[in-house]
């Protein structure tokens, strides 16, 4: 006779009970099977249909362990810490119900395919942008108390200054009698050039005073930082490096602090090295003191930093530094500098630090952050009209189960177990997915955000991920399991199998469906406005030719090259030599080339047009070039000349040129040719005249109006630092190889560095606003995709419970067209619903990326237009798709059906 | 009246009916249920041992192994003290139901 115990423990096994329990059930219930199999043998049955008749009766695949499933909690083995307080309660029960429930999902594998990916996409893109948000906006920074940090600066919006940073002068003021923040520091970004052991190279420096460390709260790992004397002494030769530098060029040396490195030519000596991570500002690897001279307003060039003492606020502050900024030009001028004036808008911005850092990525960071949010509410309106379907496909297996004895709860809690399943296995699959998308994007943030060591899966992120998910449970998963339960089971019972759902189903379908709609056009315009934004960007001119056009940087160092007539003699050499070079067609040499960091801006004042008292003095910003640089640059001389040789050599005629937008502001129909203007101290002008006029060009970023710049030959303004500007048609890698040997050649201890074209340039600087683009239509199509998925769904089930009608309507004579039209009309009454919605939440939320758009208003007609069209195209070929099946129907079968 | 939702109701009371003067293991119960409602009412496996396990937890029968010589082990059912308050007055409200059935449909009849 069969042994009847293996099968027992098979049966049982899901139950996982305690051993003992175990083996006592399967001893009891393998002696009934035993007792019941001779019975039926000794009622003549073979023995073959006996043990067919039992595995029917009681032993199928299910119905014992479901059967015993509530008594698993209570014989399983004791939990290791007081699982037995669960006895019996509110959660008893609760492994055997998320069993049942990935039985029922692996049931139905195309549901819950669709389901997890749906929901891993939604989730995925909401970690991944959080993987950025939170170490760039949320975390706090890296700095002891860092809510005390803030950053001011003064602004003169009037003058064409938004930001104006503090000269020497001011800082030794502000220490003495600026209250508010203590400590306070200034600092300046300052690269070196860094040689001796190994290669020369250009590293990211900072000069700050002797506070920086103490303001920001950051120890060393070895040695010190600075004191006073470090920079009072008129000279510095101490500096303190980074940990990476330390790693990287010394190896880690432990006995480095007292050695020798060489920046710019001069020896200076280790005294410090920070702890890993600290590399305020940017991404620094040197240190070294500023040196301050107490009188000099010679550069308006240092940044301030501070700690807010208790009771002082950033308003109070600036109110302060603007009352000692009045002082300062009292006791030095005897006067005011800039009397007010009504409407003045100049004064001093005190920021907090952190908001400073990341300025750039926060606003798109946020837009992000809030498209994925629609992403996945939308994922989460189809997951909920999924099972809503299923919920109501299932009535007849709940009413079953429900008069089997089965409690209301506990069917709720079955179908909500389902969805708590499919959500948090959407939330594993998503964080798989953000863990791609965080790689790929992180390097691309590290390179643009300062201060920012890591972005990566880290447990914030595991965090934000389960409130995600939890969040969907809550929002997909209540309503169908409330409805499910809600069943009647009599009626459930007696009508069999219904596939439309009641009512108040259907019509919660189609209210998610129209709210998919209404979200996903929202995203579609929000994509199109940014588009569009971009579109205009790129066929802005930005004043110059960026194709084929290679720039390189040199700094010389003062100790060799101090001195003007060196400077120009190394320009020159270099130009010459360049020149000499086949394949490259021009050579310029410039103080800063166009989307360059450095920029120096003056104060500008046109002879005979000197702006009156208390008017502002506008700025210009100053470039010097060579003779060439124009045509290396690629940008039109519209009037007069380019410098020439003689503009070197005659020292009585100084000469200048002006670009487009100087002369439209001082000469607007005139020619301002010969007329004299001058930069810098406006109380003894050195009047320059003018020789040519040029295109204006955008020095900065393509998105803001371009300043004023005013040229003026390199060689009477010869610089240490400058741009060498390559035009050829050659590969840009050869000729940046070209461009050092040239520069080695001149001195092997001068490094070119940032070498690139500029069309990178270019490019650099849209980054963010591309990848933001490139975000916000992947967001936007996978809205579309899901929205349009949506109301197949709907419709597709809408078509499957009329199919009979549909049939009875052909019989009766209906054309297929007709009955398709009926099908879509419904469809398009949603969709157009659904827009009419999403245009209002368009518009009332476009302001929000005002900022961001650049040359199309937050209501453009055509994105407002073809947004919806797109919409509407996509979503009624997806009703169109099922509505079709509906002419399908034989109006025979519906005939013999009814 | 579908046996199976008779049975839901009913079925605690049977069995504790049925191990009112003896202890009895499961086959028998089962055994008796079944010839003793003539075949209208059976149970398997799948739905009577969970019935007898809830019974016992909830401490209203008490179950034991037992060895008799030349058999196999069998596990014992009987009823406990509270068990047996249980039936009481499961058979008081039961007889009440009856005899207000009766009351109610007898005229039908008379």
């Amino acid at each position: 006779m069969r042994d009847w115990r293996p099968l027992v423990r098979q049966r049982l096994a899901a139950l996982d009970l305690d051993p003992t329990s175990e083996a006592d059930i399967i001893e009891e219930l393998a002696a009934h099977l035993d007792d019941r199999m001779r019975e039926l043998t000794t009622q003549g049955m073979s023995p073959e249909a006996a043990e067919a008749t039992l595995l029917t009766d009681g032993l199928d695949e299910e119905a014992l362990s479901t059967a015993l499933a509530s008594y698993r909690t209570r014989r399983r083995s004791p939990a290791p810490f007081g699982g037995g307080a669960q006895r019996g309660g509110p959660f008893a029960g609760l492994a055997a119900d998320a069993r049942y429930a990935s039985r029922a999902l692996l049931k139905r594998p195309g549901l819950t395919t669709i389901a997890l990916l749906t929901l891993a996409i939604g989730m995925g893109v909401n970690a991944a942008i959080f993987g950025f948000v939170h170490p760039l906006l949320l975390r706090p920074l890296p700095f002891a108390n860092p809510d005390q940090l803030v950053t001011f600066w003064g602004t003169a919006p009037d003058k064409g200054l938004p930001v104006v940073n503090y000269p020497d002068a001011l800082y030794t003021y502000y220490r003495q009698r600026l209250r508010a923040v203590q400590p306070m520091a200034m600092y300046a970004g300052n690269d070196f050039t860094l040689s001796g052991k190994g290669d020369a190279e250009r590293v990211d420096g900072a000069i700050p005073t002797v506070d920086f460390f103490k303001v920001l709260g950051a120890t060393p790992l070895l040695g010190r930082t600075f004191r006073d004397d470090d920079h009072t002494n008129g000279r510095s030769n101490v500096a303190v490096i980074s940990y990476r530098l330390w790693q990287r060029r010394f190896a880690g040396d432990s006995a480095i602090i007292g050695k020798s490195l060489t920046l710019d030519n001069q020896p200076t000596t280790i005294i410090g090295v920070m702890r890993s991570g600290f590399e305020f500002p940017g991404r620094t690897s040197v240190w070294v003191p500023l040196v301050i001279d107490p009188q000099s307003l010679n550069c308006w060039c240092y940044d301030a930093i501070g700690r807010l003492v208790a009771g002082a606020t950033p308003e109070s502050m600036a109110r302060d530094v603007d009352a000692i900024n009045g002082d300062f030009w009292a006791e030095r001028e005897g006067r005011p500098r800039t009397p007010t004036r009504p409407g003045d808008r100049s004064g001093t911005v005190v920021r907090p630090l952190a908001s400073n850092l990341v300025g750039e990525v926060r606003q798109p960071l946020l837009l992000l952050l809030g498209a994925a949010g629609i992403v996945l509410l939308i994922a989460c309106a189809n997951l909920a009209n999924l099972l809503l379907a299923s919920a109501s496909d299932r009535q007849r297996e709940i009413a079953v189960r429900c008069s089997l004895g089965a409690s209301r709860q506990r069917v709720v809690r079955q179908l909500f177990m389902e969805c708590v399943l499919l959500s948090f296995g959407g939330a594993v699959l998503g964080l798989a997915l953000a863990a791609l998308l965080v790689r790929a994007g992180s390097s691309f943030v590290l390179e643009r955000v300062p201060y920012i060591q890591q972005v990566g899966v880290d447990p914030a992120m595991l965090g934000f991920a389960a409130a995600i998910a939890t969040l969907t449970c809550l929002l997909v998963g209540a309503v169908p399991a409330l409805k499910g339960a809600g069943i009647s089971v009599a009626s459930a019972l007696k009508q069999g199998l219904r596939t439309t759902g009641d009512k108040s189903t259907r019509r919660l379908n189609d209210g998610f469906v129209v709210a998919q709609i209404a979200l996903s056009l929202m995203l579609l315009v929000g994509a199109g406005l940014l588009l569009r934004s971009l579109g205009n960007l790129l066929g802005i001119d930005p004043g110059f030719r960026a194709e084929n056009a290679t720039v390189g940087r040199i700094s010389l160092p003062w100790t060799t090259y101090g001195n003007a007539p060196a400077l120009r003699a190394v320009a020159g050499r270099l130009e010459s030599s360049l020149r000499s070079l086949p394949g490259l067609s021009a050579v310029g040499l410039t103080s800063t080339a166009p989307f360059s960091r450095n920029n120096n801006q003056q104060e500008m004042v046109v002879q005979g047009k000197e702006p009156s008292a208390g008017e502002p003095v506008p700025v210009a910003s100053v470039r010097a070039v060579s003779d060439k640089y124009f045509e290396a640059v690629g940008t039109r001389v519209l009037m007069g000349r380019a410098f020439s040789e003689t503009d070197h050599t005659d020292t009585n005629n100084l000469v200048a040129i002006i670009d487009q937008s100087v002369a439209t502001r001082y000469w607007p129909n005139g020619n301002p040719i010969g007329a004299k203007i001058a930069v810098g101290d406006k109380q003894n002008p050195r009047w320059q005249t003018i020789v040519g006029v040029v295109a204006t060009i955008r020095h900065q970023r393509l998105d803001r109006p371009p300043d004023h710049y005013v040229y003026v030959p390199l060689s009477r303004s010869p610089r240490l630092n400058m741009d060498i500007v390559v035009r050829s048609a050659l590969a840009s890698p050869e000729v940046i190889s070209m461009m050092r040997r040239a520069v080695r050649a001149i001195d092997a201890g001068v490094p070119l560095y940032s070498a690139h074209t500029l069309a990178e340039a270019i490019d650099e600087s849209l980054a963010t606003r591309r990848m933001t683009n490139t975000l916000m239509l992947c967001f936007a199509f996978t809205a579309l995709l899901l929205a349009a998925l949506g109301i197949f769904g709907v419709i597709a089930r809408h078509v499957a419970a009329r199919v009979k009608e549909f049939g009875v309507r052909l019989a009766l004579g209906a054309t297929p067209a007709a009955v398709v039209a009926l099908v879509v009309r419904r469809g398009a009454t949603l969709v157009f619903l659904g827009i009419a919605l999403g245009v209002a939440g368009a518009v009332s939320l476009a302001g929000f990326l005002r900022t961001l758009l650049f040359g199309v208003t937050s209501v453009d007609p055509a994105t407002y237009a073809l947004a919806p069209l797109l919409l509407a195209t996509v979503a009624l070929l997806a009703c169109w798709l099922p509505a079709r099946r509906a002419t399908s129907a034989d109006p025979l079968d519906a005939l013999r059906a009814e | 009246m579908p046996a199976s939702e008779l049975k839901k109701g009913s079925a605690e009371f049977l069995i504790l009916s049925l191990l009112e003067k003896r202890a009895r293991h499961g086959y028998e119960i089962s055994k008796l249920i079944e010839s003793r409602s003539k075949g209208a009412l059976r149970f398997n496996v799948a739905s009577l041992y969970p019935l007898l396990y809830r019974l016992e937890d909830r401490g209203w029968v008490q179950a034991k192994w037992v060895e008799n010589p030349g058999q196999r082990r069998r596990r014992f059912y009987r009823l406990t003290t509270e068990g047996k308050k249980v039936l009481l007055d499961e058979q008081r409200t039961w007889d009440e139901f009856v005899r207000a059935v009766r009351r109610v449909i007898a005229p039908e009849y008379a």
